[in-house]
């Protein structure tokens, strides 16, 4: 089976109570999405993505046209006992707590009481709500009522998954396990859509990508070739380099007649806010909210009988490795986060040893400061003017030597 | 199975939830115990016995009728506007799997209800005559009357055709028919004189008698005796209202020396227009289930008495326990629920709430008085005859006709329900008023969208 998903002239248009035709939702759709991609749909608010998904789930007939989905209908129970799916928001029974909330999806499956069992307990863990199992969901703050939402979709280990919006609310860490979840099940050979328009989080984790607006495709590609610069390079390098070195390099580039630009990377500011709610972890401050172990269910990993899968955020944290949530072809890690910290502890005197220069050509993008931009604007609620990536290393670090 | 049982045990718990469920229970726990032991009825045990069943039965049957018809819409019209069914459908379950959970849970639920406040009513019924220290007289009397269920035998309809036919070419001849009837037609006109001649058969004159003959009295094996059920109408009522009667009850088809079975001529007095009973010994009926009572009117009475063929004789006799009775009268409630959680749930297919529950009322309200509308619509039936017999009709006679299999209809005057009845009325009901109305709520809920487009 080559496509997981496959739409073809999928139409839907709303009608009037009169059956008056009066918007077109979406327009001659056709995708085909592959076994195993991680595949984002984006668009702006009301371009068709949800109605799309409502119709390849058959919530919603379609005015024209059909999907297949693994290969058959995905109102066929065999299908769909291969399908997970997150909806735009958490539509919970208010009254059930979560165990038994992830207990009675679980019984829709038919899984044997053990597997159902120990697939709840693991999901519980995995999402951080295993404190508060017993709380009925209705008590729940978005953010939580997401990741048990999330957790359901999860609980027949599905092959193709299928998540609306499923960032939406969740704090920093949960985005975060999010996306490192839907690279894990990739890795497993799963097909996952995700329907955002959070930007960032599409792609850190995307394959391809399609871009709906006015019913239709607009764009349509793997994240990598869309998002290329062909007309720059990029130069990475430690910063135990030395002035000399650089100002050699920069005249190279100017010999050439070429502009060139010298700062230092910028960590991701998800990875900083998950560092800092680690480490407070580590120190057992109290929470009412959810707990994030981060670990991904036993059952969801590659290999069930091994440990679970490496922990995301708080490992992370803890040895200090640098962020790689993203595909190579898109993304690479630029720097470690202890080099960062020793840059933002200790003081501005150069440190001597010998510079182990790495040099590579990546592709720049302008994205994850759209990510900052959103986590930052969750996090003290508000916008904020938009800062280059100069004026902010400036700011940590307040070090001017590289401007 | 078990996706079906998984839907059916959220929904309890859904319904649960609802207040409205929680304030009926509450007030059947408080109810039904006050209305035992506060309900006087004639003052009779007999009386406060009838007036707590008949009351405590039909409060129970209405409040679970009502909660059946909120709940079974509730349950999916909630589903549907709160967008839970959007995770519920997208799993392994076909949607006739979802109604028929629903369903389940909904009946379920009501089930149980059912049985405890009908085992609460039972309860208190069977202990009120302890507790409210009854004379040994008023206790036999409860156990023939009350406790018990008796069944019933009409006397056998006599043929008036001749006789009608011969007073409809009399009156013709005499020119009277149009100055009698009027514009009537002649099936009108023979009808009122059929009826006429059935009530002058069932009269009697002063100094006359009227005989009755009845057939298939089978009384239980070890029944102490029969009872013979009377109303009196006369054409003029006396000044103390009573009547004197001599009553003559046994097997009249042999001479007197030769019947082996017991014969009874009483002599009586009893007020006009109330159902009276005489309890005979059950060896007056013959080996084959033959039983003659013959009526005579003493001259003393001074005015034609007169039995209305509807309820103004009948014969009854022990046929069941109070108990097996009680069990299928509450079991008639059974069957109201699952119909209108049926009907809730169709309605929940393709209305909103309000709308649904409005839609239901209506079929419950009109399916208690399903008589009276279907007397009217007969009536009506003159001026649109095609329409009435083709579409109307049809439609009325697919109502429930709850008022047909009310509880109290039973428990008042003793009467059996025999499992007879009681399955053809699952029949109708069930198997097949409700399997049609289930079957186009599957094919509704079956095709409908269930999310909302939102552009």
């Amino acid at each position: 089976m080559k496509y997981a998903v496959e739409t073809i002239s999928l139409t839907k248009v709303f009608s009037d109570w009169w059956g008056r035709r009066k918007v077109n939702a979406v327009d001659n759709l056709n995708l085909k999405i592959k076994t195993n991609e991680v595949f984002g749909l984006l668009g702006p608010n009301g371009s068709g993505k949800t109605t799309t998904i409502k119709m390849i789930l058959g919530l919603l007939n379609p005015t024209k046209g059909h999907s297949i989905v693994l290969g058959g209908k995905s109102t066929d129970p065999k299908i769909n006992t291969r399908i997970g799916f997150l909806p735009e928001e958490s539509y919970l029974y208010q009254y059930l707590n979560a165990r038994e909330t992830l207990n009675f999806y679980a019984k829709l499956f038919k899984l044997p009481a053990k597997t159902r069992k120990d697939r709840i307990e693991s999901l519980l863990d995995m999402v951080g709500l295993k404190a508060v199992a017993n709380r009925p969901v209705g008590m729940f703050s978005k953010g939580m009522a997401r990741r048990i939402g999330l957790a359901q979709a999860l609980i027949n280990d599905p092959d193709l998954l299928i998540l609306d919006e499923p960032t939406t609310g969740l704090d920093p860490i949960g985005t975060r396990q999010i996306k490192d979840l839907i690279i894990q099940l990739a890795k497993r050979g799963k097909t996952i859509i995700l329907c955002s328009h959070l930007l960032a989080d599409v792609e850190d984790v995307c394959d391809r990508i399609s871009i709906l607006y006015g019913c239709k495709i607009q764009a349509m590609g793997k994240v990598g070739e869309l998002l290329k610069h062909t007309d720059k390079k990029q130069i990475i390098t430690s910063n135990l380099i030395s002035e000399e070195a650089l100002a050699k390099i920069r005249g190279i580039i100017e010999a050439e007649g070429q502009a060139c630009e010298i700062s230092s990377p910028m960590d991701k500011l998800e990875s900083f806010f998950i560092r800092t709610v680690a480490d407070a972890q580590k120190h057992l401050k109290f929470t009412s909210g959810a707990v994030s172990t981060t670990e991904i269910g036993s059952f969801l990993t590659a290999d069930a009988g091994k440990e679970v899968l490496e922990k995301l955020v708080s490992e992370t944290a803890a040895e200090d490795k640098p962020v790689e949530t993203s595909k190579a072809e898109s993304i690479k890690p630029v720097e470690t986060d202890q080099a960062l910290l020793s840059d933002l502890t200790q003081t501005s005197e150069p440190i001597k040893s010998k510079a182990v220069v790495k040099t590579e050509t990546v592709e720049p993008t302008n994205v994850p400061d759209a990510v900052e931009e959103d986590i930052l604007d969750e996090l003290v609620g508000k916008k904020r003017p938009v800062e280059t990536e100069i004026t902010k290393k400036a700011d940590v670090s307040g070090d001017g030597a590289n401007e | 199975m078990s996706r079906i049982w998984a839907v059916a045990v959220n929904t309890i718990r859904q319904i649960l939830r609802l207040k409205i469920a929680t304030a009926f229970v509450v007030m059947l726990f408080v109810l039904l115990p006050v209305m035992g032991f506060g309900m006087t009825g004639d003052g009779t045990l007999k009386g406060r016995l009838q007036s707590f069943v008949s009351y405590g039965l039909s409060l129970t049957s209405l409040l679970l009728c009502l909660l059946t018809i909120i709940a079974s819409i509730y349950t999916l019209t909630s589903d549907i506007k709160n967008k839970q069914i959007y995770t519920v459908i997208t799993k392994p379950i076909k949607r006739y799997q979802l109604i028929a959970g629903k369903l389940f849970g909904v009946v379920l639920l009501g089930s149980v209800m059912l049985l405890i406040f009908s085992s609460l009513i039972y309860a208190i019924a069977v202990s009120m005559p302890r507790f409210l220290n009854s004379s040994e007289q008023e206790i036999a009397q409860t156990k023939d009357e009350f406790y018990t269920a008796r069944a019933s035998v009409s006397p056998m309809q006599q043929d008036v055709t001749k006789d009608v036919e011969l007073e409809y070419d009399k009156l013709a001849k005499s020119g009277m028919l149009e100055e009698v009837f009027k514009k009537d037609s002649k099936q009108q006109i023979m009808e009122q004189l059929r009826k006429q001649k059935k009530l002058e058969k069932s009269s009697a004159s002063v100094g006359s008698q009227v005989l009755w003959e009845f057939h298939n009295i089978k009384p239980a094996a070890g029944s102490e005796g029969i009872f013979i059920k009377f109303k009196y109408d006369v054409s003029v009522t006396p000044a103390d209202n009573q009547i004197f009667g001599g009553w003559l009850i046994g097997d009249n088809r042999k001479p007197v020396k030769e019947i082996d079975t017991g014969v009874y001529d009483l002599s009586r007095k009893d007020s006009v227009g109330i159902a009276h009973e005489i309890k005979v010994p059950a060896n007056a009926v013959a080996k084959d289930g033959y039983l003659a009572v013959a009526f005579f009117n003493v001259p003393l009475n001074n005015t034609v008495v007169m039995f209305s063929p509807i309820d103004g004789m009948e014969i009854l006799y022990k046929a069941d326990s109070f108990f097996a009775n009680f069990v299928r009268v509450a079991l008639l409630i059974e069957v109201k629920i699952i119909f209108l959680a049926v009907t809730g749930l169709l309605a929940a297919s393709f209305l909103s709430m309000p709308v649904a529950i409005l839609l239901c009322l209506v079929v419950f309200f009109t399916g208690s008085i399903s008589m009276f509308i279907i007397d009217s619509f007969d009536y009506l039936n003159e001026g649109v005859a095609g329409f009435y017999k083709y579409v109307l009709k049809p439609l009325i006679q697919f109502m429930p006709q709850f008022d047909k299999i009310e509880p109290a209809a039973f428990i008042v005057p003793a009467k059996i329900l025999s499992w007879g009845v009681f399955f053809k009325v699952v029949s109708i009901m069930i198997f097949i008023k409700s399997l049609v109305l289930l079957f186009i709520a599957l094919l509704v809920f079956g095709s409908r969208e269930l999310a909302r487009i939102i552009v």
